[in-house]
């Protein structure tokens, strides 16, 4: 297997756009080729493209090649789209990665985009009934806040954690979103903001929850050695690990304790041959306050039925045991499917380069890991990335 | 120089609802294998299948086992009452076809054990408890298409 190294990305802007499908695409495309020097479309062997509904919120199918043609890519060796709903973008990535990782490709895009604001925002939610098995359980209106909001009542009741506790990771990660200019939501907010604003589902209040939101972004790929062409402060791709167990409520391994999560992050710290004390950042799926709660819990930086207090706690700060989410999270920077893991992916390679606002820099940080949860929880996925090359 | 046409046309806005829209499958036998677990719902029995080979109890009801690839299911019933695991309110972002029922309660009942998503209806969500008894109740489309939520025992 080759190493991997990640030279450059670009992203729009993510929130309500005031632009098509399209228009986010040839956004953050120019963006990417713009970062990185010496770098043509026509260079581009592979293209993986994550997109989570095209087909339901733009009607569009056959995705891939429209992002090739409003790039000038002309693929030679892969072009394919992925989907695994909220964690599509990471698949592109992972997609990617093992093109060049095998040898096949020398030069691989992985691009993410979604456009989720439509007319009738009833019709965008009914997009969102389908993600779960929809002939037995989005049949029910079980969509991702009401299996949340279920998945922290049982959180609560059984460990004790409190919607002060929740709260405090929406104020964390809009703190931090707060410093960041490709942020949905750029304004800091308190505990008491987020009791105020509306109730989803109970126990969970709109800031509880991330946005619906339009963006795309892209990052370029190649094996390691040829990393210099491009910038002398690339990033590279150490390991990671996915799994999934079950799909249906029913067959969910529990509401409270993420093991397929667990074993993503044991799968992830031995391809990568690090330990959970080499991670400096933390880039975790705060599609919702209690999913983050439940992944410091799941990662282990604290013990099962802990993370409401590792939050209270000051932990998941920069300066704290991790910093967890500082580019804002989806909480803070919105969650335009396709696209979420590619920004993730762009934040830390900035953080690496020193290339963030000081309130969001994780000084000297050497290891990072992204993860995206999918589904009602049941797939979890995990890239983990470096500074130098290990 | 030439005028250039001018032509108004309409926009469909009304069309029946499409089937792949309203959430509720197609259940007779000319479109699924599973046709018998309606059938068992509009005599008023929550069924699900079983694998006479492993005796693994199997959610959503399948026609082939997944644990040992068997197909010789059989029909087992599942009772009529189940006790509340979880439950919330949806009270924002319901999808189309189901806006009109808002707020609407939606709950994890274990059942004959298993854990089933369901809709909770006649109550509100102040009614309900964690651990309290629930039972069967049938929804009927206009098209005779049937499903299953549940209500307050009590």
């Amino acid at each position: 297997m080759r190493k991997v190294a990640i030279v450059g990305g670009g992203a729009t802007r993510a929130g309500k756009r005031e632009a098509t499908w399209r228009d986010l695409v040839q956004e953050a495309g120019k963006q990417m080729f713009e970062s990185v020097a010496n770098l043509s479309p026509k260079d581009v062997d592979a293209l993986v493209v994550g997109a989570a509904q095209p087909e339901r919120f733009v009607f569009q199918a056959h995705v891939a090649p429209m992002v090739a043609e409003c790039l000038g890519i002309v693929p030679k060796k892969v072009i394919a789209r992925t989907e695994l709903m909220c964690a599509s973008g990471q698949v592109a990535i992972r997609y990617a990665w093992a093109c060049i990782a095998s040898g096949m490709v020398d030069l691989a895009v992985a691009f993410g985009v979604e456009k989720m604001f439509m007319p009738d925002m009833a019709e965008a939610q009914t997009n969102m009934t389908c993600v779960l098995d929809r002939e037995w359980d989005g049949i029910n209106g079980l969509s991702a806040p009401p299996f949340f909001a279920m998945t922290a009542q049982r959180h609560m009741l059984e460990y004790g954690t409190t919607k002060e506790q929740m709260a405090r990771v929406s104020v964390k990660n809009h703190h931090y979103s707060s410093m960041n200019p490709l942020a949905q939501f750029q304004k800091e907010i308190t505990v008491e903001d987020v009791f105020k604003s509306p109730v989803v589902a109970p126990p969970l209040n709109l800031f509880d929850c991330s946005g619906i939101t339009d963006g795309a972004a892209g990052i370029v790929l190649v094996p390691a050695e040829d990393a210099e062409k491009y910038t002398d402060t690339p990033m590279y791709i150490i390991g990671g690990g996915q799994a999934n167990v079950g799909n249906a409520i029913n067959n969910l391994a529990s509401l409270t304790e993420w093991v397929p999560l667990k074993m993503a992050v044991d799968e992830t710290l031995k391809t990568a041959k690090i330990t959970l004390d080499d991670v400096d950042i933390a880039e975790l799926h705060d599609c919702f306050t209690i999913s983050e709660i439940m992944e410091y819990e799941a990662f282990g930086w604290c013990k099962k039925g802990e993370g409401g207090k590792f939050v209270e706690d000051g932990e998941p700060y920069i300066g704290g045991k991790v910093a967890v989410n500082p580019r804002g999270g989806l909480l803070g920077c919105g969650h335009p499917l396709g696209a979420t893991a590619i920004l993730q992916a762009i934040d830390i390679f900035q953080q690496f380069r020193g290339e963030v606002p000081k309130g969001r820099l994780v000084d000297g940080a050497e290891i990072a890991v992204a993860h995206n949860l999918s589904g009602p929880a049941n797939v979890h996925s995990i890239v983990a990335y470096s500074r130098s090359l290990r | 120089m030439n005028e250039v046409k001018n032509e108004k046309i309409k926009r469909q806005e009304t069309i029946k609802l499409p089937y792949m829209l309203d959430f509720y499958p197609l259940e007779d036998e000319k479109n699924t294998r599973i046709s018998s677990f309606f059938e068992n719902l509009k005599q008023g029995r929550l069924t699900t299948t079983k694998c006479k080979k492993c005796g693994k109890l199997l959610w959503p009801p399948r026609i082939v086992c997944p644990s040992c690839l068997s197909n010789e299911l059989e029909w087992v019933d599942l009772g009529s009452e189940g006790e509340l695991y979880a439950f919330t309110e949806m009270k924002l972002g319901a999808p189309l076809g189901f806006v009109q029922d808002l707020p609407f309660c939606i709950g994890i009942v274990k059942i004959g054990g298993l854990y089933l998503s369901a809709r909770i209806d006649d109550a509100t969500y102040g009614d309900l408890k964690i651990a309290m008894k629930v039972r069967l109740k049938i929804i009927k489309l206009d098209d005779g298409r049937v499903f299953y939520r549940f209500m307050p025992s009590s």
